[in-house]
């Protein structure tokens, strides 16, 4: 009984408890690059939720038999070939999603949160386990990185999802530094300040 | 003295099989991956040039000549990429044998287009863009030189490099439309055009 509490922790830590970009700070870089846009957003989420939870999958698996002194290389193989071959079968098979897609495919391979949760996670726990963490983890990720995306769009064009809906001053005035990386820091210390305060209140 | 050896032998069996994989996924997909290539190029040609049937490739991924059904010239499409302010601008232009512009399409940021978002970036939106078709090479330049083409707001470095690049692209390729003499342009425009591009 007790151990499926611990296994549905798994699943819901990572969405806001330990949230990969709001409170584990990591993967950062395709956050700040990819939040720009709702849609934009929404597209990495997707694509890097899909090989997070697989590179986890795949990672337990072959745990037993990696050597723990080469333990990341074999990590950072198993990634990239796995990004790669969804690449190549996204761009043959699904050309409408690829050319939503396609941009941030390359871009999970250096995704930190995939290489960060295979040695953190995978790599000492089960296969139905890590599934899990996967499955919360991208879920965090892609909550947090479309509510960037859909603030910076709004305040920098006054649309969401590239439907216009704000008004009038916002459109003819866009608050175009929410663009810029400046601004995407900014909104994830604003998160991350927000986090802290009501839902991760930790003594200090 | 084992764990060192396993260490090895392991590393080379993850590559050996990454290796298989990627190059077994690759020969498979990449007949099909070309294809849809092909596949979205004629569409994008058939959309930018609606009165050809039929696309003949004169100069490799540059220019191609839309004939109609009975295999009479319908204008041209040819393919530009001007230095805007982040990198190339990717523009497939398609002109009428009058040499008025039918249509331009401009990459996306998967096609190469690296303007900055929300400014530069806006040379796609469908406000600027059409503001060329049906426009010939004279009327194009920006309102405040004494042309037609309104510029986008904090983004006069691409819009003047669209503008560049269509107008370099008109004088090099004008010549394969049926039409000559509706468009005289001599090397030294060009060559001024050229300069205007690096500046």
């Amino acid at each position: 009984m007790k151990n499926r509490v611990n296994r549905l922790k798994y699943f819901t830590d990572g969405i806001l408890k330990e949230n990969p970009i709001l409170v584990i700070m990591i993967g950062l870089c395709p956050t700040l690059a990819t939040s720009t846009t709702a849609k934009d957003a929404l597209g990495m989420g997707i694509a890097a939720s899909f090989v997070l939870i697989a590179s986890n999958i795949v990672i337990s698996l072959i745990r037993k038999f990696v050597p723990n002194s080469v333990r990341i290389p074999i990590f950072i193989i198993v990634i990239s070939t796995f990004v790669t071959i969804v690449d190549y079968v996204m761009q043959a098979y699904a050309p409408a999603l690829y050319r939503v897609l396609g941009v941030f495919v390359p871009l999970i391979v250096v995704n930190c949160i995939i290489l960060g949760r295979a040695e953190a996670f995978a790599y000492h726990h089960g296969v139905f386990d890590s599934f899990l963490d996967g499955l919360g983890k991208s879920l965090g990720f892609t909550l947090v990185i479309v509510c960037m995306g859909i603030i910076r769009e709004y305040l920098s064009t006054a649309k969401i999802f590239g439907f216009n809906i704000g008004p009038k001053f916002l459109s003819t005035n866009p608050v175009l530094f929410m663009l810029f990386p400046p601004g995407g820091f900014l909104l994830i210390g604003i998160l991350k300040a927000l986090v802290n305060k009501f839902i991760n209140k930790t003594p200090e | 003295m084992k764990s060192s050896a396993w260490m090895v032998i392991s590393l080379v069996i993850v590559c050996l099989i990454s290796g298989g994989l990627l190059a077994r996924v690759y020969l498979s997909t990449k007949p099909r991956i070309e294809a849809q290539k092909q596949f979205e190029l004629r569409q994008r040609l058939i959309e930018l040039l609606p009165s050809a049937k039929q696309f003949n490739e004169i100069i490799r991924d540059t220019l191609w000549i839309g004939l109609d059904e009975n295999n009479r010239p319908t204008g041209i499409i040819f393919r530009v990429a001007p230095l805007g302010y982040g990198g190339p601008i990717p523009i497939l232009v398609a002109l009428n044998c009058d040499t008025t512009i039918n249509k331009i399409y401009i990459g996306s940021a998967a096609e190469g287009l690296k303007e900055t978002p929300g400014l530069g970036y806006k040379v796609r939106d469908e406000e600027f863009l059409n503001q060329f078709i049906n426009k010939n090479y004279h009327a194009l330049s920006l309102v405040r030189n004494g042309g037609t083409i309104q510029a986008i707001t904090g983004a006069t470095i691409s819009s003047q490099a669209v503008i560049n690049g269509i107008k370099l692209g008109i004088s090099r390729f004008a010549q394969y439309l049926p039409v000559k003499d509706s468009i005289l342009i001599k090397e030294d425009t060009i060559q001024s055009i050229e300069a205007d591009t690096i500046k």
